[in-house]
């Protein structure tokens, strides 16, 4: 059992620099939590306060209900696997799985028992007496993770673990994670700045900004439902497109108008920007890449530009083209006879149109 | 001088192996070490064999053999066996001896030779020679990286950097004080840089934060291309790590060629600084040491002195950051939406962090 709770936790440097703003949140035992953002937001730094190797300036951490602010790394029952691991050269895989229990002084019998466990899960067992020169990079990165696992610890947190890796092994190695949490089904917090890794392996999903918490959400909700346009941005390759558009109400209905055209809104989209007295005002309009649809001639409006570059992906096809100046991306399928030059009509699926606030940047209708 | 506890370890597993019986004694016959059932000879015995000319003398069942070192005889070793092959298992113990002692004393030279040398206690003209002696390069290029691991985890972080990083591959690791490991690492090809030793710093905290499980920071000087002068990269890995600890707080690895204001700031005398801060603040510098004031200073800095991006990311009303920014004026008379003011305040606010640090350190 392991289960964290993180209330209004903060780090302030000594030079006034604020790295983490406010951090809330309860973490259950098994579940495998990602923290994602760009470079600089604070994420590893709220890992490296949960590990204990930051103080934490302000606020309350607790495993399993005990307070861990000032309790030792080494005491808190956890493992980590950062991104810049070294295998020790001149042991064995085995040896080297062994190493941090030996320096803990674990009896010899009981690290002997923990090795060959691990070596097991990670199907290691046939390489324990080979040295790391001898191993390949997702065998080096097997043996990494194996040295926390030898831990058995309560919580497993990891720090861009693969961002050392190549593509092909990132992926590969992606899903040895995802197994080893099955497998293992203990706590994970894993920080990472690619929001695909963020989506394929997490439970939920932390996405943070400039040392705030954006969202905390299931990678489908965070996907379909964003709360702001950073966390819309952010999630999603190719990412959402966005268009300012004014919103225009009549009634208890509204549209939006882009370009000329204007848009009808779905009834419960529309009842948020009327509630929100957007009338005659300025809005984001967000919508996916794979939400924008070639015209069939039976829709209420159409936009017209000229197709930019034609992107083929296999089983994909990804059109850019530009629309009152905002670059636009469409996902269609690669059976499209459009090419670059050529003029595409398209219009928007508009159930899965977002709406944003042009000031404030949060949601009005998802 | 090689432990006994070595001296047991060696001559025990020799036991083990050969079943031979095994004890040493110095010249004087004082017993060194001993396995379960070893004959020590009589101390007369003992220091007359170790005056004689002869190699080795039987006793009985019992074989005597001398236990050089660099010519002198350092030891007695008496090996009892009932197989025909004592004397031939004797002299391999004794083989073993010399080459432990040998290796344990280049080592322990070793270990002497870096620390006087980092620490500028070797004369120039000594250094190429000991070098020489203990097959040590001299024209290989190398950079000290030191490691701060607090005194409680001195010896963890030892092990732990002292796996990673070997003799063999051209590295050393030291040590002048508790709390501070000093990793001299060859630099191994003309391409290595700068990059490089970032990684490989980055790599050992890593490291020590993973498998030690503590906090460590690592600061590393300029490379080096003689010997002579490593104790010139220590004091630069030194003074990286001060003023890493005052500044940049927020990193774990410092390296002296980035240290930006901070590297100026750190050299400036303290009366010097003390004169600049009461300019400032005047009698009262707590405004200084304020977390409200440093945390909307640091803030506005960070954004380009916008007030209200930094009201948003301080999540107060634009409004109360211009009060704080007005109250601030008021007590320093800098405007620090003005860039010259901001500066200066900028300054100011490293130089009181630098005397703060000085402070704590008395």
């Amino acid at each position: 059992m392991a289960s964290l709770s993180l209330k209004d936790i903060c780090k302030v440097y000594p030079n006034g620099f604020q790295a983490v703003k406010n951090f809330n949140m309860e973490i259950e035992d098994k579940e495998f939590i990602i923290f994602v953002g760009p470079s600089g937001c604070g994420k590893s730094t709220t890992l490296r306060m949960i590990a204990g190797l930051e103080d934490i300036s302000s606020g309350e951490f607790k495993i399993d209900g005990k307070l861990m602010n000032d309790v030792e790394p080494k005491d808190r029952d956890i493992a980590m696997v950062f991104q810049n691991y070294a295998l020790y050269p001149h042991m064995t895989v085995y040896d080297n799985m062994a190493f941090g229990l030996k320096l803990r002084k674990v009896p010899k019998d009981e690290i002997d028992k923990a090795v060959k466990e691990a070596a097991k899960i990670l199907d290691l067992s046939h390489l324990l007496d080979r040295k790391p020169k001898a191993l390949s990079g997702g065998q080096r990165q097997r043996v990494a993770m194996g040295r926390a696992i030898v831990r058995s610890p309560k919580v497993f947190l990891m720090d861009e673990p693969l961002s050392n890796l190549d593509a092909k092994l990132r992926v590969q190695m992606r899903t040895e994670i995802a197994k080893l949490h099955q497998r293992l089904g203990t706590t994970i917090i894993y920080v990472t700045h690619d929001q695909t890794e963020a989506m394929t392996l997490g439970s939920r999903i932390v996405v943070m900004k400039d040392g705030v918490v954006q969202q905390i959400d299931s990678p489908q909700n965070l996907y379909d439902k964003p709360d702001n346009l950073f966390v819309a941005g952010f999630m999603g390759s190719p990412q959402m497109n966005f268009i300012d558009a004014v919103a225009r109400v009549n009634g208890n209905s509204a549209a939006l108008e882009v370009a000329g055209q204007t848009i009808p809104l779905p009834a419960d989209k529309a009842k948020a920007v009327v509630a929100g007295g957007y009338n005659g005002k300025t809005v984001v309009l967000g919508i996916r890449p794979e939400n924008i649809l070639e015209t069939t001639g039976n829709e209420e409006y159409a936009f017209k530009s000229t197709c930019n570059v034609y992107e083929l992906l296999g089983a994909e096809v990804f059109l850019y083209f530009d629309l009152e100046g905002a670059n636009i991306t469409a996902r269609v399928e690669p059976t499209t006879k459009v090419r670059p030059g050529d003029t595409v009509s398209y219009t928007f699926d508009t159930k899965k149109i977002h709406i944003f606030d042009k000031e404030t940047e949060k949601v009005i209708a998802n | 001088m090689v432990s006994s506890q070595i001296l047991k370890g060696c001559l025990d597993e020799l036991r083990e192996i050969t079943r031979t019986e095994f004890c040493l004694q110095d010249t004087a016959g004082k017993i060194v070490v001993c396995t379960q059932f070893g004959q020590p000879q009589p101390e007369t015995i003992v220091s007359a064999f170790a005056e004689s000319a002869v190699d080795s003398q039987i006793i009985g069942t019992s074989f005597l053999l001398k236990v050089m070192d660099d010519e002198t005889v350092s030891f007695v070793l008496t090996a009892s066996g009932s197989g025909d092959n004592t004397f031939m298992v004797a002299r391999m113990a004794v083989s073993e001896l010399q080459h432990v002692s040998a290796a344990y004393k280049e080592r322990y030279d070793r270990h002497n030779f870096f620390q006087d040398l980092l620490l500028d206690n070797l004369l120039l003209v000594d250094v190429a020679s000991r070098a020489r002696k203990l097959h040590i390069s001299d024209q290989v290029s190398r950079a000290v990286i030191l490691f701060k691991v607090g005194t409680a985890n001195h010896e963890i972080a030892r092990q732990t950097l002292s796996g990673l990083f070997t003799t063999q591959n051209g590295d050393y690791l030291t040590e002048v004080e508790q709390g501070s490991l000093i990793l001299i690492k060859q630099m191994k090809t003309k391409g290595d840089n700068y990059a490089t030793l970032d990684e490989v710093a980055e790599t050992a905290v890593d490291m020590l934060n993973m498998e030690a499980m503590i906090k460590a920071i690592a600061a590393y000087g300029t490379v080096i291309h003689e010997l002579k002068d490593l104790s010139k990269s220590f004091k630069e890995a030194k003074m990286a790590m001060d003023v890493g600890r005052i500044f940049y707080a927020d990193k774990t690895v410092i390296s002296y060629n980035r240290l930006g204001i901070g590297r100026l700031v750190y050299q400036l005398p303290r009366n010097l600084c003390r004169i600049f801060i009461r300019e400032i603040f005047g009698e009262d510098e707590s405004a200084a040491f304020d977390p409200e004031v440093t945390t909307t200073v640091s803030t506005f800095f960070e954004n380009n002195l916008n007030v209200s991006e930094t009201a948003r990311k301080l999540f107060i009303h634009r409004n109360t950051l211009v009060y704080r920014i007005e109250k601030l004026e008021k007590q320093t008379g800098l405007d620090v939406r003005r860039f010259d003011d901001a500066l200066t305040l900028k300054v100011a606010l490293m130089v009181c962090s630098y005397i703060k640090y000085i402070e704590s350190q008395e």
